[in-house]
Parts: C-alpha cells; structure tokens; sequence
C-alpha cells in the first residue's frame, strides 16, 4: 500500500523537519509528517541521531505540549480525536528517541517533556496513558532521569499506584523507577515495609516485559542487604523465593539472567540456607549456558557469574567442575568479542583463578596467553583493567611463576606501558599484576629493570592517589624481595632516601606499611644494603625509629620492627645505631618500646621483636656485651623472662632463642 | 520399541478433552483465524482469553508482509506497540531486508541501491551479526540473472512467509502470549511417533486426525 500523499515519501530529514516546525503547516500535514517521522525512527539508531542533531525533539515536545493543552481544555472546538492522535504520536515518538539512546533522553529531559508526560500518564484515554507511560520508562531505563526520592510520602504513594494496577505499562513504569532510584539501604528498607516486594513477585506471571521489569526492580531492591534478603528466603516467604526460581528455566534468555541476578544478590547477603547445593550448580550452569547467547543477555552473563563467584571458594570449586573455566577460554580463543564481553570473560575467569591452582593451570593450558596480552593494549580501558586482573591471578600461581611464564617481554612491556595508563583503576589492576610478577623465585629480575618499569613504579609511589601509592610500593618491595646485589643497585639508583622517608612518614597507615616493608626487603641482604639507610643525617633510620615509637597500627609496627631487626643484623655501627633508636637518650622517662612491643597482643610484633634483641646480641661482636647490659638494665631481660611460655609457639621459640642468647653473657 | 509405545500413548494422553480445548483455543488464535476461534468457543463453551479485535491487527500486519507490503506492515506494528521494533533489532532488520528484496523483485534497482545503501548498511555498522546476512542480500543486486544466483531463494515466497512468521511472533511475545503453540508440536511428535511404530507393531492408529479429535472432544466432556 503506498503511502498516501507522496508528501512525505521522498522527504530529507531536514525537509521533514521544517515542515514539524513551520506554523504554516496545514494540520493534518503535521501530523503525518509526525508519524512518518515516528516510523522513521523507530529500531533505527542512526536515523535517530541524524534526527536529534537537527533538533526534532524539542520540535516534537512542542507539538506534544499544545496538543496537550488543547485536550485538556476539552479540544477547542475542533475533533478532539484529532488532537489525542498528535498527543499519542507525538509522545510514542519521543518515546522512540529515548529507547535505548542516551543522547536521545538527554534530549527529551532538556526540552522539558517529563512533567508533561508524568501529567499524562494518568490521562482517561488508555491510548494517551500508555504511550507517555512507555516513554516514561524508556527514560528511566538510563541513567538521566532525576532521581526518585522514595521518602517522600507522596511519592510512595504515587509509585503504589503505579504498581497496584492493572495496566502493564504503568506497573512496568513502576518497576523501571525502582530499578533506576533505589539505591540505600534506607530506601530499601522503606520499600519492602511498604509491601513493594510482594507485589513485585505476584507481577511475574504477567508478560515477558512485566517480568524482566519486575525481576530487575527486586534485584535492586534485595541488593547487598541482608535483612531484607533473610525476610525474603523466611519459610512463609518460601513460594516468593520459589517463583524467582523457577524463572531461571523460562524461556526468554533474558529472564533467566535477570532471575540469576536476583538470586545472586540474595546469595550475597550471605544468606545460610543458600548451601542447597542443587541451587548452586543449577545457576552456574544456567550462566554458562546463557553466555552463548548473542545478544546483550550473553555480555552481561559473565558479570553476573563474576558476581556469584568472586571472593567464594566453593563457588569456585564447583564452576572449576561444571568446565565453566574452559568454556570461558573457548569464547577468548573465538576471538573478534566485543569490548563488554571480553571485560565480562576476563573478569570471570579473574574471579575463578583468584584462589584455586587448578583453575589457573586450566587457564594456562587453554592458550589464552597471546588473547591476554593483546587485550592489555585495548582500547576500551575496561578491558585493560580486566586483563590486567586476570593477570595478577593467575600470577598467583608459583608454579607457574617459577616456570617463568610470565618473565618474559611479552607480558612485562605492556603491563609497563599501563603503568602509564590514562585510567587510574588501569594503572593500579596493572601494579598488582607485576607485584605478583616480579615476586620471580629465579634471583635474576633484570627483565623487568631494563623495560624501564622501575622508574615508572618510583615515579607512581610518588602520586596523589594513595591507593597507588600502596600499590607501587607493593610492587617495589616484591622486586627487592631476594633481589641480586646487582639489580639491587639499578633499583637503589632510582628510589631516593628524601623519598622513602617522607612515605615511612605517610598520612595513610598502608603507605607506611609497604614503605617499611620495602626498606626491610631492601636491607635485607649484604652489608652494603644496611648502608643504604643510613646516609647524611640517616633520614630513613629516624623516620623507622619515629614509626616505631608512635604509630598505633599493628602492622605498621611489625615492618618498622622487622626492618630494625635486619639492620641489626649488621655490623657494629649499624647495631649501635639500633640501640640509639631504642633507647634515646632524650627523655628518661620515655615508656621503654622495646618492653611495650614484646607485650604486644600481636605474636608477630612479639617475635620481631624477639628478632631484634637476637640480632642485637649476637655472640662474636665486639659490643654485645656492652648492649647485653644495657637490655638488662632496661628490664628486658626480666620482661623475656616472664614471656617464656608465650601462648605462641613460634614466639615462644624466638623469646628462648634470644634469652639464651642473652644469658650466655650474662652467666658468663 | 516399548520406548515409541510409550512415547505414543504420552502424545494420545495429551490429547485429553481437558487439554486439548485450552491447546486448541491457543493455536487457532495464534495463526489468527479469527473465526475458528470464534467457532470453537461456541462449540466448546470457553471464554477467550484475549480481545478478538487484537487478533485482526496481527493479521492485518502478517498479511500486509506476505504480500510483499513491507512499509505498510511496519507502520501497522509502530501503531501497535511501538516498543517491538525499537527493542528488537533482529526483527527490524528482517523487515528492512525484505523491503529491499521486494524492490529488487519489482526491478527497482536505482532505489533498492539507494535503501541498500541508506537504511541496510547502517544495520550491518550497528550490529555485528546481521553483516552476513546483509552480503547476501546486497549479493541480489550483483547478479543479471537473479533467478539462478546462490542468493535466489531471498526473492522466493517462503523468505516473505519466514518474515511474516517472525513479526507474528514478535506482536504475540509482546501480548503476553507463548510463542509457540504446544498443539502443532504434538500432532508433529504423533505423526512422527505413529510412522515409527508401522514398522514395528500394530496399534489403534489415527487416520484422520480432525475427525478422530473433535469426536473425542464432542463425546467425551
């Protein structure tokens, strides 16, 4: 059938819309020219954004407006029918514009149609309601809208209404707002008082959007919160919990994974009758069915097992069984994925190699290195992050690790490079991964010095952000960690005293740690490494003193201890030294540290400690006794004596050592 | 053989009275035949569980694309619900596609190079998956004698039907309907099933199914 008319028919965009704006226009050859523009747009996104960049929308939200009014004051004279068909074509075309396309709700909120479509949704004519309802959803199916404040009674009351009737577009208006605005905790309390969850779970039996709809809004609403998911999974509540269920077997691919959704976010609130274990395998399989679809379901699949497995062991244990790390590796090795799904497959397979080796040598075996590494380079920073996570597991694999499969150019030059990264989020997954690199048990590390990496890891221990900070350090006291004399020195080049002072001196406890923690890697070794610290004025040796004498962490006192320990394993100069930091001679009546950190309630603060009177005491040097008398005379003696049936064996065996270390000079 | 008897008697038990009327019902209102499911509900004295008029617009879509009216069919479906094409990319380029079938069978080809160009194109750059199929159509417009290119069977009928079938099912998906009528399915498993067992036993074989059927649905209730 031809269109009549050929007005339309062979009209430019630009033309088209001329004709929307033009005052002249005779009316009816408005709205044609709306529903043409209507069908022009609808599923087809490039037209849509030849459209919005020649200003349809507000053309057409003006055009909605005064049909608005016109109805409203009962059609002025003129066929009210008429004017009801440009109210509905007009906000079914806006409705198109926003489906899906943020630029196309951007426009629509701009122009201002949101008061006006809310106004009339409540309209008698079913048609005019649906078509603005529907609109309504499609904007607040992103991430524009206003937020909707459930607090208010009002509002409540008006989202109620929306859910407890029987119009489908309006309860699936309901559902998106919900799934959009919930977002705490108290919001979520407030909503499921209110009775919200139950309606939601008696609007699945209706159609296919009204579940995915509903099922999305429940999701939002259980989330990370665990009073509400245990009021959800009571027995009384037990056939909610079953319907949810069962709709991981329908068969829209897309409800499957919204029900896995939800049960995820239940199983997150660490609910215990979750052990069902058919339950558990049931979902993992359902996901890894699901991340064969095409479509988007198939993307976001690998998120929502990510989401199932990570941080869970047994979770782990049984996607290892059910061959889902393999048919992970197989959608890599397929090749030419889209940027989401490959964020979502190297996340998953991130989760899963997070604690079990097995996992991580069916990884390795699977080939996916060259994938892995080339996706370091993407372009979508997402996927770098990915990768690079998936790394630093995988690299958690001594084995492996020692088989040196992963000290080679091809993997460390671009995890080089992302230490570059524009994206912070990149540059810290990309730290982590050579933090577990460079902890190579072969004591050569010279690769990864002469890519270049340690000036970059110098410079990033440098930066505002102390998330990199930590991390960066992290990395260097793994390189340092059993490093050669050699590379010792290439790395010592780089790293200045000034420097390391100032992060043993870090507003944020974790910098201090890993700094101590670097300087106890770094002066663990040969003589010429104690040196290191000490240096005009010894910067460092005070800083580790003043961490040691007034920091409150636990840790932080452990690495300074540590640290002080290795030192003292050292020559004469360097044990005096100790000595000075541990007993100053300024302020006499200064609580004795040394005493107050071997009655730490940490046993690992106890035996560093335990260390360091050992070190200190060493039989063969020329001023241990000089030093025994001075522990002695400071009470520690005494205090050692009174530890030697610490609760901690391994202390308990470092306390002996050190006082019979002791008392060999003492009975001498 | 005990497994085929089994599985005979399991597709015969399915098609109880009870059953059959809520399956029957569902078939005839998905192909849209109005007017037996009139009928049948008159025979059978059954509600509807849907508004009949919604069954006319489904039709009149359907209709409009096997008759090659595909501008027709999709402004019918935007009025319809303009929510199927917008959320279901797979349909909307199966429509597309036939468009551009339809001018190339109308020797059209100044405009069908035209809305190859402007409308199926943009289609292969927004999604991935729809470019091989895409070269197959555009295939259409390389060949001088269509009619016996490896791309041929575009321009037959059943592609039209295939479309038709496709945007049915879409509308019904939308309705809140199953996308699959259970009662064509059973009588495919009983067929199927009664041509196993001629070989291998002797059975109270069905001959005729719409008499057989509506006899039980008459005398049984």
């Amino acid at each position: 059938m031809p269109t009549p008319a050929a007005s339309n028919h062979s009209a430019g965009p630009e033309e088209l819309i001329a004709r929307l704006k033009s005052a002249h226009s005779p009316r009816e050859a408005k709205l044609k020219a709306l529903r043409d523009l209507k069908n022009r747009i609808i599923g087809n996104r490039t037209k849509k954004l030849v459209f919005l960049k020649l200003g349809a929308v507000p053309a057409v939200v003006g055009i909605l407006s005064s049909a608005a009014a016109i109805v409203g004051r009962g059609g002025d004279g003129e066929s009210l029918e008429f004017h009801e068909s440009v109210l509905i074509q007009s906000a079914a075309t806006l409705g198109s514009f926003a489906c899906g396309l943020d630029a196309g709700v951007k426009a629509v909120l701009d122009a201002g149609a949101f008061p006006l479509l809310l106004s009339l949704i409540s309209h008698s004519n079913e048609k005019i309601s649906d078509a603005s309802a529907r609109t309504l959803r499609m904007i607040y199916q992103s991430k524009l809208p206003p937020k909707f404040d459930f607090l208010l009674e009002k509002n409540m009351g008006f989202l109620l209404s929306l859910l407890n009737t029987e119009n489908e577009n309006l309860t699936c208006l309901g559902a998106s707002i919900l799934s959009h605005s919930c977002q705490t905790p108290l919001e979520q309390q407030v909503l499921n008082e209110a009775g919200v969850l139950k309606r939601l779970v008696g609007l699945l039996g209706g159609s296919l959007t009204q579940k995915d709809g509903c099922l999305e809004a429940l999701a939002a609403i259980i989330k990370n919160n665990q009073e509400i998911a245990k009021r959800f999974m009571e027995p009384r509540n037990g056939a909610e919990l079953n319907t949810v269920v069962e709709l991981i077997k329908d068969k829209n691919p897309r409800t499957r994974l919204l029900a896995c959704t939800c049960i995820v976010s239940l199983r997150n609130s660490l609910v215990p009758c979750f052990h069902e274990s058919g339950l558990r395998n049931r979902l993992i399989l359902v996901l890894c069915e699901l991340m064969d679809d095409p479509s988007q379901v198939g993307d976001e699949a690998p998120f929502v097992l990510s989401d199932l497995t990570s941080q869970k062991e047994d979770m782990q244990k049984i996607a290892a069984e059910a061959s889902v790390i393999e048919k992970l590796c197989e959608q890599l090795n397929k090749g030419s994925l889209t940027p989401k799904r490959l964020e979502g497959v190297f996340l998953a397979l991130a989760d899963l190699c997070s604690k079990l080796e097995c996992s991580r040598d069916k990884v390795l075996n699977s080939k996916v290195l060259t994938s892995l590494i080339q996706a370091l380079s993407h372009e979508s920073a997402a996927v770098r992050r990915a990768s690079a996570s998936l790394l630093k597991n995988m690299a958690r694999s001594v084995k492996n690790l020692s088989a040196g499969h992963f000290m080679n150019e091809s993997v460390v030059l671009p995890l080089v490079q992302l230490l570059l990264d524009p994206c912070t989020s990149v540059q810290i997954a990309a730290l982590g991964a050579i933090s577990n690199i460079v902890v190579d048990f072969n004591p050569q590390k010279p690769l990864f010095i002469k890519c270049g990496g340690v000036k970059h890891l110098v410079h990033l221990s440098q930066s505002m952000d102390s998330n990199i900070r930590i991390n960066a350090l992290w990395a260097l006291k793994n390189l340092l960690f059993h490093v050669d004399n050699k590379c010792k020195e290439e790395i010592l080049l780089e790293l200045s005293s000034s420097s390391m002072a100032s992060l043993i001196s870090d507003p944020d406890p974790s910098v201090q740690e890993q700094a101590l923690a670097l300087i106890r890697n770094l002066v663990d070794g040969t003589l010429n490494s104690i040196e290191y610290v000490f240096g005009e004025d010894c910067p460092l040796l005070h800083a580790i003193g003043r961490q040691l004498r007034h920091s409150s962490s636990t840790e932080v006192l452990t690495q300074a201890m540590y640290t002080m320990s290795n030192i003292a394993s050292g020559n004469e100069h360097h044990k005096e030294a100790i000595m000075a930091q541990l007993f100053p001679h300024e302020g006499k009546d200064m609580e004795n540290i040394l005493i107050k950190h071997l009655r730490s309630v940490d046993s690992q603060l106890r035996i560093a400690a335990a260390w360091t009177i050992t070190n200190l005491t060493f039989p063969g040097c020329p001023g241990t006794s000089g030093r025994v008398a001075e522990l002695r005379n400071a009470n520690v003696v005494s205090e050692l004596k009174n530890m030697v049936n610490d609760p901690c064996l391994d202390a308990r065996l470092r306390i002996r050592t050190a006082l019979g270390q002791l008392m060999m000079f003492i009975d001498a | 053989m005990d497994l085929f008897f089994g599985d005979y008697l399991l597709s015969l038990s399915f098609l109880f009275p009870f059953w059959f009327i809520s399956i029957g019902k569902e078939a005839y209102n998905h192909e849209g035949y109005v007017d037996a499911a009139e009928k049948f509900r008159t025979k059978s004295g059954t509600e509807p569980d849907i508004d009949l008029a919604t069954i006319t617009d489904r039709m009149m879509v359907k209709k409009a694309v096997q008759d090659g009216n595909v501008e027709d069919a999709i402004e019918k479906v935007n009025d319809l619900n303009p929510e199927i094409l917008d959320t279901n990319p797979q349909l909307f380029f199966h429509l597309q596609q036939q468009r551009l079938i339809e001018l190339i069978r109308n020797g059209k080809v100044e405009e069908a190079l035209e809305f190859a160009q402007e409308e199926l194109a943009p289609r292969g750059e927004e999604n991935q998956r729809f470019l091989e199929e895409l070269e197959r159509t555009v295939a259409l417009l390389a060949f001088v004698d269509v009619a016996n290119s490896p791309v041929s069977d575009l321009l037959d009928m059943s592609q039209r039907f295939k479309t038709a079938s496709e945007v049915n099912a879409a509308i019904l998906a939308s309705q809140s309907h199953e996308k699959d009528p259970k009662l064509p399915s059973l009588l495919k498993i009983l067929v199927l099933v009664q041509n196993q067992l001629d070989e291998k036993a002797i059975y109270p074989r069905i001959k005729d199914f719409s008499t057989q059927l509506l006899k039980n649905v008459v005398f049984d209730i």
